[in-house]
């Protein structure tokens, strides 16, 4: 089940990148919904997990842009391992933890980027900070939204299980 | 798994990965991976299918606002039409004269490549890593196929899988482009200088005279692109060294605005040439 919805979410990460690169010109400088869900899922706090999931999901990512094929497989590992430690010790289950957590995460994966571009790129430029900003508060922005979202669908769903077992018992 | 193996996991998985990276770093992306590959299988389609959505509507609008005018359009089309069959009879004339010419003074002209129209399925003209991908149906694209507009040059292509194809644009900065100023002959190469569809034109010496508003064309040095086709105009020229003209050029093609481009068909280009490229992959 949770990796089917892993799945599901990796679907519709592809799908929102997709149309959002086709309708908004200069969407994939503010926004990076791969990572969102390689964190959302580092916090569930196994970091095998979270390390591989990191992995395919960069090299994913990979595939749509044109650097040498693995930058992102890199440095999304990097940033789902580092997560999945970080939720093994804190506990963040506030939505403006998840946004702190995001928009680092963004922070740190943009610095691996500009790192590995420098040693392989041939002729490597220090990405504008604007974007860097900007693309660090969306991202906290929309995974704080999908963590109350799916929060919210979970104990929505929690509670219709809750009152069906309390019917049945009463019959 | 403990976290102690976990961790060697990681380091063994990040290390594999920078070999990777290294080794890809070290050849001129004359090559694309298995894993491109499949990547490109798995997104071609949902790209494709994401593509065709804005573009059915669009369409459909389209249809409904332009009902009325279609008739008059058709007529308007087919007039143009008869001129281009006419001026294509021209040109034919001309082209039968050129190779005439040619073949008495004994010249080898290149041989003329086809076009192929295809759908851009997915376009990154924004970001640091600059990208295409493209549809090219039942016949598939080979890696360093020229990729053409009707302004100018795009790119070539990098990575092919079935009827899926990655395009490096000219402007990434880890593309170049053997190219020539159109009014002196002079030969240099064409980068991406990064910013937007930024370009600039290395290795002219100072001794050229270079003007802002001088064309450049492919200059057909490179074994990928063909003489000829437009790659930019010059806006700046600076003295950036004390060798070599620092010139910057205006694009040829607006990439924020393309929906359709060409693969040129051409041959490619000879093995033993491309074995005495350093880096070069037959």
């Amino acid at each position: 089940m949770a990796a089917l919805k892993l799945l599901l979410a990796v679907a519709v990460a592809v799908l929102v990148h997709l149309a959002g690169q086709q309708t908004i010109s200069g969407f994939s400088l503010a926004v990076d919904v791969f990572l969102i869900v390689v964190v959302l899922h580092a916090l569930g706090g196994n970091s095998l997990s979270a390390m591989l999931v990191g992995f395919l999901i960069g090299l994913l990512h990979d595939t749509l842009t044109n650097g040498p094929f693995g930058l992102f497989g890199f440095a999304d590992t990097i940033v789902g391992y580092g997560t999945a430690r970080l939720a093994q010790r804190l506990v963040i289950q506030r939505p403006s933890g998840v946004l702190g957590v995001v928009s680092f995460a963004a922070v740190v994966q943009q610095s691996i980027l500009v790192v590995l571009a420098f040693l392989l790129l041939p002729n490597p430029a220090l990405p504008d900070l604007v974007w860097v900003v900007v693309k660090a508060a969306t991202c906290g922005v929309l995974g704080m939204a999908a963590y109350v979202l799916s929060r919210r669908w979970r104990s929505g769903a929690e509670a219709r299980r809750r009152s069906r077992m309390s019917r049945l018992r009463l019959d | 798994m403990d976290e102690r193996r976990t961790g060697w996991l990681l380091v063994l998985l990040l290390v594999g990965q920078l070999v990777f990276l290294v080794i890809q770093g070290g050849q001129d992306r004359t090559s694309d991976t298995v894993l491109e590959r499949w990547g490109l299988r798995v997104l071609g389609p949902a790209a494709r299918t994401v593509a065709s959505v804005p573009e059915g509507f669009s369409g459909a609008r389209e249809g409904l606002r332009l009902r009325g005018s279609l008739l008059e359009e058709n007529r308007r089309l087919r007039r143009e039409v008869e001129d281009l069959k006419l001026r294509l009879l021209r040109l034919s004339d001309i082209e039968q004269e050129m190779r005439r010419l040619g073949s008495a003074v004994r010249y080898a002209a290149p041989p003329a490549g086809r076009i192929r129209a295809v759908d851009i399925i997915y376009a990154d003209h924004s970001s640091w890593l600059r990208t295409l991908l493209l549809y090219t149906g039942g016949q598939p694209s080979r890696v360093n196929q020229p990729v053409l507009s009707p302004s100018g040059l795009v790119g070539r292509v990098v990575s092919s899988s079935g009827p899926y194809a990655k395009v490096q644009l000219i402007t990434d900065r880890a593309a170049s482009v053997g190219a020539m100023l159109l009014r002196t002959r002079r030969q240099g190469v064409v980068r991406g200088s990064g910013r937007g569809s930024g370009l600039v034109l290395d290795y002219v010496p100072l001794q050229t005279e270079v003007r802002p508003g001088d064309m450049v064309v492919t200059a057909g040095i490179d074994g990928v692109y063909p003489r000829g086709i437009p790659v930019g105009t010059v806006i700046r020229v600076e003295q950036g060294g004390q060798l070599f003209h620092h010139i910057e050029l205006a694009a040829a093609v607006d990439f924020g605005a393309l929906d359709q481009v060409y693969l040129l068909e051409n041959a490619p280009a000879p093995r033993r040439l491309l074995e005495t490229q350093p880096g070069g992959r037959p």
